[in-house]
């Protein structure tokens, strides 16, 4: 019997539920009443930014093209003969998967074909299926992702933005890779990075549903099983990671491209953080957004009014073991001014006292914000996988919440610095 | 006034989508009623600006509120929205009901008195959403191939309407339009966790009671699907575009049809290219490697489905042959039993899924009170109809299905 630990949250009435397999799988449910659909997902702590490390079986350093970790994504579901995405859509189930910076992550979201899903997705990962011709047929294929992503400005404006702040980090290079890089990808290569990554200690399992708890942990258990004699190497994981300086790359990045409404995306590089101090990092720039920047704010208010911006100003916070920054984003026809006022915005609320009516009734929103967002499963998941990466508990974001006080704030405003801001913009033809 | 309720206990709040709904006699509409919704979604008597109202909102644990504008075939809705959570689930177990109810009236039925600068701003709103409609590639050329398509009929006119109609709005174009809205047939349906809120339906009537008078038409008598059959012929256009990848998209009519057969048109669609086990998928995408996104869509009111794929634009014959070629297909009848089951199922699977979203709920009520005349038609009703559907039903109805426009929208061809 595998030792089940539980950690509930009484706020969002959810409990997720977690244990470690005795190949070192981490496995989390979280159990979902009354809902109909169960997710699935089998996740890497492995992504593009992992472009340099001791390949596992040889013990050599490699360097791998750019885009290989995504690449590998779409390959894993080739199966001989046949295509894992089909395979789920033929039990009518719809399965598929994403590749970001630090985490590869296959899922399936099914109502009545739970237990097939579960081992279908075991069998996603535990079978990898390379030959030299269908990784020629996926550079077609994926080459035209990468044109749509080249003509999307919204994509395009925040890639700039991360180019302009990190010199060497890996940040910088596409997810997807590009149509040049992606042509030296090889079978070998992917069996390299499939071999050092995929092995179990370095992944993660979540299920996310009305689920029975040690039915789906003994189900994933057995279905496993087939695939004890392939395990692969348990040897630590060693990557490499380039040095990145404190001081941002480039100041701005402009570049054009056919579209109407130019795009403006605002850097602040900051200290590397981990563990709790993320999540704190990421509720104090949420509220600060809320009480500076959202329809709330008087700036918004001013901007609007004065015809600069029309939607809204998005200001988020984004950080991982090798990354750690604010992105401020939005949209207008008189982009230059925008930069300026924000800027200027920026400069002006640091001296400012925090507003304390303000500072209660975003903290009261945010706590009606969690518990809306707990009729929606993905959040469930994301919040898992948020955790996982940095080490904390899965319920910690309400106490983190609660705990911010108007000195957090104030604080944090005061990290957002000239010399560490840089400016990315998509303008028209 | 028509009150629906779906009560699920699973959720933590409570969503309330209040729709105005009415035919379109003159596609200007589009534009008067764009503009109307943006005034209305920003400012009230009371809450005069967008920041009282988000204040305000935020005070109420954060609840949600905005108008939406939609096309329902050829109908107009303009719904205004609220979610807000459920007291059980608040800490201090606060009743918001009757705030929430009496925000919605005070949005609806007590509009600020705008200025001709207010007006002016909410104009240029609307008028940068006309522009800058062509910056998501993808959208728009599926976009324009329902415009081709439904050349002439309401469904055809961009959802916020005209460039130049919108220009010469006044702001008693807007009044008036507002006159015109608060007469539309009314239907609320109010979705989620009823669970402490047993007479939440004699609550809103009281509230809204003053307002529930003499429609000009109840919902159910409303023409959805006007056809104007002089645009029905085949075309081709492109449009220039500087841009790396093109967008290929393709108008398909379905000819005969009625709306019985929205079941078999759905089983038709996920064959064709909904699903990874799709023909379009399996084809365009997996053997020729020709796009990365290919899928089709069916439009339940207006009897015709879109095909849309972001290809390389040298690739433009060949993907417009094998896509001609799955079309052919599935008329002579070549459909696996694999692929007719794997449609199918996804199709249920998709509706049991609905009953996880309170909004998708809601939705479901009001496209079956347009299109079946019944809102009470449930998602195992539903499932059941899709069940009876056998593969020689969507043979027959994909001969009355024909390609008729076809839009690229990317680089020059080189012909």
């Amino acid at each position: 019997m595998n030792k089940i630990a539980v950690m509930n949250s009484q706020e969002l009435g959810e409990s997720t539920f977690t244990t470690t397999l005795s190949d070192g799988l981490e496995v989390y449910i979280c159990k979902k009443t009354g809902f109909s659909k169960k997710i699935g997902m089998f996740g890497t702590k492995y992504g593009s930014v992992d472009n340099d490390f001791i390949d596992i079986t040889t013990n050599k350093r490699t360097k791998v093209p750019d885009g290989i970790a995504h690449f590998l994504e779409h390959k894993l579901f080739e199966k001989e003969g046949a295509n894992a995405l089909d395979l789920f859509s033929k039990m009518g189930v719809s399965s598929n998967a994403y590749t970001s910076f630090d985490q590869t992550v296959y899922f399936f979201e099914t109502s009545e074909k739970f237990d097939e899903s579960i081992a279908m997705l075991v069998k996603l990962i535990k079978e990898p299926y390379f030959t030299d011709e269908n990784v020629q047929k996926e550079q077609g294929i994926i080459g035209q992702e990468i044109s749509m992503y080249d003509d999307d400005p919204n994509f395009m404006v925040y890639f700039n933005a991360l180019r302009a702040m990190y010199n060497q980090n890996p940040v910088r290079i596409d997810i997807a890779g590009t149509i040049e890089s992606i042509s030296h990808i090889t079978k070998e290569l992917l069996y390299t990075c499939y071999n050092t990554f995929y092995s179990p200690q370095n992944m993660f399992f979540i299920v996310v549903g009305d689920v029975d708890v040690e039915h789906t942990i003994n189900l994933i258990e057995e279905n496993l099983k087939k695939y004890e004699n392939n395990n692969l190497p348990k040897n630590k994981i060693e990557k490499f990671r380039v040095k990145e300086e404190k001081k941002i790359a480039q100041k701005e990045i402009v570049q054009k491209m056919d579209i109407y409404l130019p795009q403006l995306c605002l850097g602040y590089k900051l200290d590397l953080v981990n563990g709790k101090e993320i999540l704190k990092n990421e509720i104090v720039v949420n509220i600060i957004s809320d009480m500076y920047f959202s329809k709330q704010s008087d700036f918004f208010e001013k901007e609007y009014n004065l015809g600069k911006v029309n939607d809204s100003i998005d200001m988020i916070y984004e950080g991982s073991d090798s990354f750690s920054h604010v992105i401020i984003s939005t949209l207008s026809t008189n982009i230059d001014e925008v930069e300026k006022d924000i800027l200027e915005y920026i400069e002006k609320i640091k001296n400012m006292p925090v507003d304390e009516e303000m500072f209660e009734i975003i903290k009261k929103k945010k706590i009606g914000e969690a518990i809306l967002s707990s009729d929606n499963l993905n959040v469930s998941y994301r919040r898992i996988i948020d955790s996982i990466l940095n080490k904390t508990d899965v319920y910690d974001q309400i106490e983190v919440l609660k705990s911010i006080t108007k000195e957090d704030i104030k604080e944090f405003l005061n990290k957002l610095t000239t010399d560490n801001q840089v400016s990315s913009k998509i303008i028209s033809k | 006034m028509n009150i629906y309720k779906v009560n699920n206990n699973k959720f933590k709040s409570i969503y309330i989508s209040y729709n105005f709904t009415q035919e379109v006699n003159d596609t200007k509409i589009f534009s008067s009623y764009a503009v109307l919704a943006s005034l209305m979604a920003k400012s009230s008597k009371s809450y005069p600006t967008q920041k009282d109202i988000e204040k305000y909102l935020n005070s109420l644990y954060g609840a949600n509120f905005d108008v939406n504008i939609e096309k329902l075939g050829d109908l107009y809705n303009l719904e205004f929205r609220i979610e807000f959570v459920n007291k059980k689930f608040i800490p201090s177990k606060e009743e918001l009901l009757e705030k929430i109810l009496l925000f919605l009236k005070e949005m609806i039925y007590n509009p600020a008195q705008w200025t001709q600068d207010v007006f002016k701003r909410e104009k240029d709103f609307i008028l940068q959403r006309i522009n800058e409609r062509k910056d998501e590639k993808l959208k728009y050329g599926i976009q324009r191939a329902e415009e081709l398509l439904c050349k002439d009929e309401p469904f055809g006119t961009y959802l916020y309407g005209e460039e130049d109609v919108v220009k010469n709005l006044s702001l008693k174009d807007i009044k008036d339009a507002y006159s015109t809205l608060i007469n539309d047939s009314i239907t609320v349906i109010v979705s989620g966790n009823l669970d402490g809120y047993d007479s939440i339906d004699s609550e809103i009537e009281k509230i809204f009671k003053q307002y529930d008078k003499n429609f000009n038409t109840n919902i159910e008598n409303l023409k959805y699907n006007i056809k104007r059959q002089e645009n029905y012929k085949y075309e081709e256009v492109k449009e220039i575009q500087d841009t790396t990848q093109s967008v290929l998209s393709l108008g398909l009519r379905i000819k005969e049809c009625t709306p019985k057969d929205f079941y078999v048109l759905n089983v038709y669609n996920a064959i064709l290219g909904t699903t990874p086990s799709s023909k379009l998928f399996q084809n365009v995408r997996e053997k020729e490697s020709l796009a990365y996104t290919v899928r089709s869509r069916y439009y339940r009111f207006k009897d015709i489905i879109v095909i849309y794929a972001g290809i390389n634009k040298e690739n433009y014959k060949k993907a417009l042959d094998v896509i001609k070629i799955q079309l052919e297909d599935i008329k002579n009848g070549n459909i696996t039993d694999i692929e007719f089951k794997s449609a199918r199922d996804s199709l249920l699977a998709d509706l049991i899924e609905w009953k996880d979203s309170k909004v998708a709920m809601a939705k479901m009520k009001l496209s079956n009170l347009i299109a079946f005349k019944d809102a009470d038609i449930s998602i195992d009703q539903m499932r059941e109809e899709i069940k009876n559907v056998k593969i020689e039903d969507v043979i027959n109805i994909s001969k009355k299905i024909e390609v008729e426009k076809v839009f690229l929208l990317g680089g020059e061809i080189d012909e």
